[in-house]
């Protein structure tokens, strides 16, 4: 098969980006939800967001208008730019929405080239409903301050490369990630901890490199800071693009603006050679030939909804992609591994905390937060199978504690007896069961809210992944719910006024309960009276 | 003497999407125990039918009964029905063993009540040996084969089978053709919706047919092809393509 870049493949390749922007746009235009979501985003991140530094541009084109160029902070606003334009295109390689069904499609119609081509440039136009809007209002801020419209004109002409090669350079990485993903031979369990262990390492690589940097470390430091942290390349870029106002060019940032401009194209090339790769290739399943069935062990035979939280937890283990939408708690904790860098005592004072708080956000988004969404393939099933839905809501709660009380306990307990008191780690674990338990019937409630039978591409799986509002309204909420706990605790064990902790208490469990029980009851109500209409 | 209600009743029974209408104004009856074929074209309504009568949407208007129970009384109404849907309803994840073990565990009947028969119909579908493979790596046939003991496992009043027979190989077609008569002999209704006109006249006790939302003929299959052909030559298709083509035609 020849991937030759031709006329009608260019014109096979616009049908394709056209038809999947209508289809995007009737898709958001079709539900009022959708509609406010992504006007929503275009509205935070293309115009509030950058308006807040709105200052910054004014005053950078108040310094390009009057005095020596300011090649630092354009470095700066570069690298953002690069960055930006990175995250977006890696995120555009690593989630190939529906290429199941396409393949078929492309190995007897159209051109894989075109495909590729076509996608390519259906997923660079919707970043670029965020992205123009807040370069926009950037520009504006530099033409504020610059009087005029040059300046902005010239950093218009820095921008577009930068977001174009960082567009392929990190739509190259995705893809490379997403093939690596698809060609290793492991279990999917073992993928996952390579896939979380990757992210640590990228993640806690830049700690220790910023760390090494802003801190004055060693030689090592120096080196890095001197030539790629603050954007030096990038510096030397700008001295070639701001010429027309006065900078001195500097021989790096010729061969940057070179390499930038041949980059483009090569980049182009290799990234959707990769990807008309992937789309003409056999895959493999990820099933497992044979397989053993298991019996419901003793511990969830008591109750036909804990049968039932078994087969989720077996699910699961077979085939952990069904936690794919809990990666954002995966950040959280990240963020949580950053700081243990900069300071490794941290992770004996705070976390059995984080544990326990971790522990409870995660019994309640493991299967809660889209009761019914994820099954939806096999709702005629559940529907017709169950007097009522609870017992299905109460199978996933408790598969969601289990998993949740394993990190809450398994991991925080042990961790609070190094530092603290038995009766400390006694309260945290029953405060732990608590918060795991009712954590499960508010993310019901919520996802009974907001149920999402739609099938998107998160983490590189396809699956009905609950509402993102509902999961970081979850999350942060889970967070704040979790640090009141504690801090109820400490004062009940720090001797605090009686009667206050008491009453502290009586409110939290009051409110926690009632919101957990009110969740339940809503959800169940919600999903009883539920039909095939409502997907 | 009284008569014995039907398994299935509808009365006027409606469907409607925004300006569509689907379903028309149903009126069929179905006894119980009999095989009751429900064909149409592509788009007739057959499936919205059989979804509102097994509680799965709500009609616009008009009534459903099944074994006595209305068909928006979800609550009550599953416990005498049994649903193979078009796309089997199974989770990739588990062995095909433990879907019907989880299928069981929904309607809160032990396994143990449910397994000499469910292990029966997966034995007679050549289904045994593949019991404990994960369903994700079946093919189309055998996720059809473990949806259908999935269905009538637990020995169900009434099931509606919409197109059982998809994705079987001939043997395996055969049996399951053999299996649904089998249902029928033990006083299981079974509701079946196909495309393929010979299996419903083959073990059909009743046909309707279903055109633009509308049932345009009822009857036994022998009572449709009599209709259809004066030359005694037609069968069921020939009365089928009729129906579909002249849906005005009144069947006596």
């Amino acid at each position: 098969m020849t991937h030759t870049l031709s006329r009608s493949t260019l014109r096979d390749a616009w049908t394709l980006t056209r038809t999947e922007l209508r289809t995007y746009v009737r898709h958001v235009t079709g539900e009022t939800r959708q509609l406010v979501g992504v006007g929503f985003m275009v509205l935070a991140f293309g115009i509030l967001f950058p308006l807040t530094f709105i200052g910054s541009a004014v005053a950078f084109g108040e310094a390009l208008a009057t005095g020596p160029v300011p090649l630092g902070a354009a470095g700066v606003a570069f690298v953002v730019v690069l960055s930006v334009a990175s995250y977006v295109g890696a995120a555009g390689g690593l989630n190939q929405e529906r290429v199941g069904q396409i393949g078929p499609l492309v190995r007897t119609s159209i051109p894989p080239l075109a495909v590729s081509l076509g996608r390519f440039a259906n997923r660079s136009l919707q970043a670029l409903a965020i992205f123009v809007p807040a370069t926009l209002v950037m520009l504006g801020g530099v033409a504020v301050g610059a009087g005029g419209l040059g300046a902005p004109l010239l950093v218009a002409v820095a921008v577009v490369p930068l977001f174009a090669v960082g567009l392929v350079g990190g739509r190259i990485v995705g893809d490379i990630l997403r093939y690596a993903n698809e060609r290793l031979q492991v279990s999917l369990w073992i993928k996952a901890v390579l896939t979380i262990g990757l992210m640590v390492v990228i993640f806690v690589g830049t700690q220790l490199l910023l760390n090494s940097q802003y801190e004055g470390g060693g030689a090592y430091g120096t080196v890095i800071s001197g030539s790629v942290l603050p954007g030096q390349p990038l510096q030397a870029f700008a001295s070639v693009v701001f010429t027309p106002l006065g900078a001195d060019v500097r021989p790096l940032g010729l061969v940057v603006a070179g390499t930038t401009l041949v980059a483009i194209p090569i980049g182009l090339v290799v990234a959707m050679r990769l990807e008309t790769r992937m789309l003409v290739r056999d895959l493999g399943s990820d099933a497992a030939g044979a397989t053993q069935s298991h019996g419901v062990p003793h511990l969830f035979e008591v109750v036909p909804s804990a049968r039932v939280a078994w087969r989720y937890l077996l699910r699961t283990r077979r085939d952990p992609r069904m936690l794919a939408h809990l990666s954002p708690l995966l950040f959280g904790a990240m963020g949580m591994a950053g700081s243990v860098v900069q300071d490794p005592g941290i992770a004996l004072s705070l976390g059995p905390a984080a544990a326990v708080i971790a522990g409870a956000v995660l019994a309640g988004g493991a299967y809660g937060l889209n009761p019914l969404g994820d099954d939806r393939d096999q709702l005629p099933l559940l529907l017709t199978s169950t007097p009522s839905v609870g017992i299905v809501l109460r199978g996933r709660m408790i598969a969601g504690i289990v998993l949740g009380l394993v990190v809450a306990v398994g991991i925080g307990a042990p961790l609070g007896l190094v530092e603290h008191s038995p009766a400390y780690v006694l309260g945290q674990s029953v405060l732990a069961v608590f918060l795991a338990t009712v954590s499960t019937g508010i993310a019901v409630g919520l996802g009974a809210v907001v149920p999402k039978f739609e099938r998107r591409e998160y983490m590189s799986v396809e699956r009905a992944h609950p509402s993102q509002w509902a999961m970081m309204g979850f999350f942060f909420g889970g967070l704040v719910v979790g640090a009141i706990g504690f801090v109820l605790l400490w004062a009940t064990l720090s001797g605090e006024s009686i009667l206050v902790v008491a009453l502290g208490w009586l409110t939290y469990v009051a409110v926690l309960g009632l919101a957990a029980g009110g969740g339940y009851r809503y959800a169940v109500s919600r999903m009883d009276a539920f039909t095939l209409d409502d997907v | 003497m009284t008569t014995p209600s039907p398994a299935i009743s509808t009365r006027d029974l409606t469907k409607r999407y925004g300006g569509t209408t689907a379903v028309d104004g149903l009126t069929f009856e179905v006894p119980s125990g009999v095989i009751y074929g429900f064909l149409g074209p592509n788009g007739a309504g057959k499936t919205t039918t059989m979804r509102m009568l097994a509680g799965l949407v709500e009609p616009t208007n008009g009534d459903g009964f099944v074994a006595g129970t209305h068909c928006t009384e979800r609550r009550r109404l599953v416990d005498h029905i049994g649903l193979l849907p078009e796309e089997p309803p199974l989770y990739g994840e588990l062995t095909a063993r433990e879907q019907l073990q989880f299928a069981a565990d929904l309607r809160d009947i032990p396994w143990e009540q449910v397994q000499e028969r469910a292990l029966g119909l997966a034995e007679s579908l050549d289904l045994i040996d593949d019991l404990d493979r994960r369903v994700d790596g079946f093919s189309k046939g055998m996720k059809q084969k473990t949806a259908f003991v999935q269905a009538v496992q637990h020995d169900p009043d009434v099931v509606f089978l919409d197109e059982p027979t998809s994705g079987l190989d001939p043997r395996a077609a055969r049996t399951l053709r053999e299996l649904i008569v089998e249902l029928a002999a033990a006083d299981t209704t079974v509701f079946l919706s196909t495309h393929i006109l010979p299996v419903v006249e083959e073990i059909a006790d009743r046909v309707g047919v279903l055109y633009d939302g509308s049932l345009v003929s009822e009857g036994s299959p022998a009572e449709l092809t009599a209709a259809a052909g004066g030359d005694g030559e037609a069968n069921l298709e020939d009365a089928f393509l009729e129906l579909t083509d002249e849906p005005a035609v009144a069947w006596g």
